[in-house]
């Protein structure tokens, strides 16, 4: 039993971790603490109803759609939201951020109404029985497919010389723009890995839940894991994801179903207080 | 015969902090080398910022005047895109990247080249600073002050600028590391046929090295010529060399 | 954050002209005669449409007044001891739990149910404005999410505990003898306790206490030096700020006569950062102001998408079956707006439009 939970833990948290990762690459590159990831996760959800089941799209080419419109989506939202607010206080930002996952929320609600809806893929739905310990094939394929993500991201980000550029942007915005990194193109291309990544976690939580407006609050436990893990880290984000997925999983199981979420932020408010940069991150000077 | 550099009329505010140029009136003659002196707030960094287009980034801007590069107006262009046209710079506070290596470092100031010269410009960078090609996998904030100078310096140069900003190239390092420093300048420049506007507080030092000097004093350009001149001015004794009656501050 | 320094008021020169005193006047004549138009919906005889009383009734008006209650403590909040708190709606919750506890299970009278609430809402701003001791900025406001979430997990816990699924009930609010059971009442016992907090809240940052903390606000290194502590003052602020939200919750408690957890929920807490952007930071007309347009945006869209009865399809689908999340929309849309470009809010766009009027009237 205590397998199974940790296995679904870990597979949930292989998903958080990559919603995570993206979110992570925005506040590295743009400095902005993007509230709205909870909805570019549900976006992708809802993408991938629109695209798999309303318009009945070949698998691999709605993936595709679905990764492209999220990427322009946060494309545009850097351009049209962020860009007009650079020089301002970072929490004017944030409630840009908030303010524009409210105009989000509102959108899905009129496009697809209220109501859930179920997402079905071609993705196997099945379980594998190994002993005792079932094992979902999806879960399995999600966290498959977020660990590669993630592992191409990072052999972009540490082995291309646009990674690098990305890397000298996070590193220093004044010295990137003095060696004639074109600043600007960066921090879209920050934003574009920020949504399709938040995108692709939606697929699968669409799937693993359901596809309604809540997925927003699914898609906010980023949020803990990357304050957990540590703003500054990119290998942080990722193992706040994991350790999120896991309490979860294991609240869930061990305590009760409501209380999911909740030791996930008496986690949160923990480090808040003790280990403010994180568990991986690095001690800035003076208080943020 | 246009000038490597020519600032026309130039005046610059910031949003918050009221205006920071006046009028001010400065050329950089092709292969020469340019010395801008003044105080602190004088209003040196922020003629690098208009120069540069790094204005927007800390809320300034130009209200008027103009400044060209080799003739060709580049007012409002992005700082990218001067980086493409040949200006490098060496900002104030070198301005590394502490968290990639030397070798990364100056792949970043090489990306604007076409990857076929990448390799045989930072050679040259490395033979120049033999101590960046001993530290080229070091991540640049673990090296010292005059080691990130010269990584600060390399990063501008392995794109072979015809213009070159430096900004304060001496702040925080010692005296015998930053005439080192000065001379592979020099030497740099002569051999590129660069010209560099070089932005010290230190004036003798930038004195000694310059063609030509501008004495900049609240936003105001109050002092020019050639660099003998305005050593020998009262003005500059006084205020910047510590020449004086009174032991004027330097 | 943006410094937006509270003004603290003119000089003390002469007394109010006598214009001032019309002003006055002619508000107070207003403000206690609007139930009476809202209810009625005719003025000397004259009958007044739906539209053109903007679609508001008179219990809508209490709404929003119990909402500006959270509002004008959150900006308080924000102007006085420059914190920024996401979960603000938390100390609803607080609120109304207390109101439950005090009133429905114990059968307190309301008056003390009121005190008890905002002792409890005082109890946990203390305890939520802990970690502004140790952090500030983006941590401190990701601390009052975390809160927030706590605190209504909390509110479930005990309204499945102690009810049920439907809901904790409340009974009828009585002062004495009379009991809130009309719009009209409640209308009359809001009004002036709402007018009361503002004076409260107003003279509070007059103290040489509070405006220590506002000028202070930026500077902790300047604050220390002068030998105030005003990591304390922002406790203390917090405190004040989240007692007088929970009055506020438990009179939404008991103005609904039944709530549960997810009216507490997170989205509800965005509605007032919403409200304080739109109306303008850290000023108190801001929060009254901001209070004002959320109540009002609903029944103008209303009013307006009314007019779009035979329309079919996304058209419809927007304007008719989705009014809340279009008015959602808008709001959220009217927050961003507003931020790009005018981010001291409507209060603040009235503050510098007053200051032009002011100088061009003085030199012409």
């Amino acid at each position: 039993m205590l397998i199974q939970v940790l296995l679904s833990g870990i597979a949930l948290g292989s998903i958080y971790g990559l919603v995570a990762l993206g979110f992570a690459v925005v506040f590295k590159a743009t400095d902005v603490f993007n509230f709205a990831q909870g909805m570019f996760v549900a976006f992708g959800a809802y993408f991938a109803v629109t695209t798999i089941n309303l318009l009945g799209l070949p698998f691999p080419l709605a993936v595709a759609a679905i990764i492209a419109a999220s990427a322009a989506l946060g494309v545009v939202i850097h351009i049209v939201l962020i860009q007009p607010l650079s020089g301002r206080p970072m929490l004017s930002v944030i409630m840009l951020t908030i303010a524009l996952s409210i105009v989000m929320r509102a959108v899905i609600e009129i496009l697809y109404g209220v109501q859930s809806r179920t997402l079905s893929t071609p993705m196997p739905t099945g379980i594998f029985l190994v002993g005792d310990v079932r094992i979902s094939q999806l879960h399995l394929v999600a966290a498959g497919v977020s660990w590669l993500c993630m592992a191409a991201f990072g052999a972009f980000f540490k082995f291309t010389s646009i990674g690098l550029l990305m890397r000298a942007t996070a590193d220093g915005h004044e010295a990137a723009l003095v060696s004639g990194v074109n600043v600007k193109v960066m921090n879209r291309l920050a934003w574009a890995i920020g949504a399709g990544l938040a995108a692709i976690g939606g697929l699968f939580l669409g799937q693993l839940q359901i596809v309604s407006p809540e997925l927003e609050h699914i898609g906010l436990l980023a949020l803990p894991a990357v304050v957990i893990g540590g703003m500054q880290s990119i290998p942080g984000a990722i193992i706040g994801g994991l350790l999120v997925g896991l309490i979860e999983q294991l609240s869930a199981t061990y305590i009760s179903p409501k209380s999911s979420d909740i030791l996930v932020y008496v986690l949160l408010l923990a480090i808040l207080m003790v280990r403010p940069w994180g568990l991986f991150g690095q001690r800035e000077l003076g208080r943020v | 015969m246009s000038h490597a550099l020519e600032l026309r009329d130039l005046s610059v505010r910031y949003a918050r902090k009221g205006f920071a140029l006046d009028g001010v009136n400065l050329t950089i003659p092709k292969g020469g080398v340019v010395a801008l002196l003044g105080a602190n707030g004088a209003g040196k960094t922020t003629m690098i910022r208009a120069i540069s287009g790094l204005l927007p980034l800390h809320n300034g801007q130009i209200t008027g005047g103009s400044i060209a590069m080799d003739g060709q107006s580049i007012l409002g262009l992005p700082s990218h895109k001067l980086v493409r046209m040949g200006m490098g710079q060496v900002p104030e506070g070198r301005l590394v990247f502490k968290q990639l290596t030397v070798e990364e470092n100056l792949r970043v100031g090489a990306a604007v080249l076409p990857k076929s010269t990448e390799k045989e410009r930072m050679d040259a960078v490395y033979e120049l600073f033999p101590r960046l090609q001993e530290r080229r996998s070091q991540a640049a904030g673990w090296l010292s002050g005059g080691e990130q100078q010269m990584l600060a310096l390399g990063r501008a140069l392995v794109t072979r600028p015809r213009l070159l900003l430096v900004d304060e190239l001496s702040l925080g390092l010692a005296p015998l590391i930053v005439r080192a420093i000065y001379k592979q300048l020099k030497l740099v420049g002569e051999t590129l046929g660069a010209s560099i506007l070089v932005v010290e507080q230190n004036a003798r030092l930038a004195l000694d090295f310059a063609t030509t000097a501008y004495v900049l004093e609240r936003g105001r350009i109050t002092l020019s010529g050639s660099a003998q001149d305005v050593a020998n001015s009262d003005l500059v004794r006084e205020s910047y060399l510590g020449v004086a009656k009174e032991g004027g501050a330097a | 954050m943006t410094a937006t320094v509270l003004r603290s008021g003119a000089p003390r020169a002469a007394a109010p002209s006598p214009w001032r005193w019309l002003w006055w006047a002619l508000a107070a004549a207003a403000l206690l005669y609007l139930p009476i138009l809202l209810t009625e919906r005719q003025i000397f005889g004259f009958r007044l449409s739906n539209m053109m009383l903007l679609n508001i009734g008179l219990s809508q008006v209490n709404l929003m007044l119990i909402t500006m209650l959270g509002a004008l403590s959150l900006n308080y909040l924000t102007g006085s001891a420059g914190l920024i708190s996401i979960g603000h709606a938390a100390f609803y919750a607080v609120g109304a739990m207390t109101a439950a506890i005090t009133g429905s299970q114990w059968g307190w009278p309301f008056p003390l149910v009121l005190i008890a609430a905002g002792l409890g809402g005082a109890l946990a701003g203390l305890l939520a404005g802990l970690p502004s001791l140790r952090v500030r900025g983006l941590y401190f406001v990701l601390s009052t999410f975390a809160v927030h979430y706590l605190v209504v997990f909390a509110f479930m816990e005990y309204q499945f505990k102690f009810f049920d699924v439907v809901g904790v009930p409340y009974k009828n609010a009585t002062l004495g003898s009379w009991t809130l059971s009309t719009p009209m009442r409640w209308y009359f016992f809001l009004l002036p306790l709402v007018i009361v907090v503002y004076l409260l809240l107003r003279n509070s940052l007059r103290t040489r206490e509070g405006r220590a903390m506002q000028a202070m606000r930026d500077h902790e290194l300047a604050a220390t030096a002068n030998g105030i502590d005003v990591r304390f003052l922002r406790l203390k602020a917090f405190a004040f700020s989240s007692a007088i939200a929970a009055v506020g919750g438990a009179l939404y408690a008991y103005y609904l006569s039944n709530v549960t957890s997810e009216f507490f929920g997170i989205q509800f807490a965005i509605q007032f950062i919403a409200m304080i952007i739109i109306g303008g930071m850290g000023s108190l007309p801001g929060a009254v102001v901001g209070a004002a347009v959320w109540l009002l945006l609903p029944s103008i869209i209303t009013g307006l998408t009314a007019q779009a009865g035979d329309t079919t399809g996304l058209l419809r689908s927007v304007l008719v079956d989705h009014k809340p999340q279009l008015v959602q929309a808008i709001f959220g849309m009217l927050v961003i707006v507003l931020l790009i470009f005018a981010p001291w809010g409507i209060a603040g766009m009235a503050t510098r439009l007053k200051a032009r009027l002011t100088a061009w009237w003085s030199r012409s």
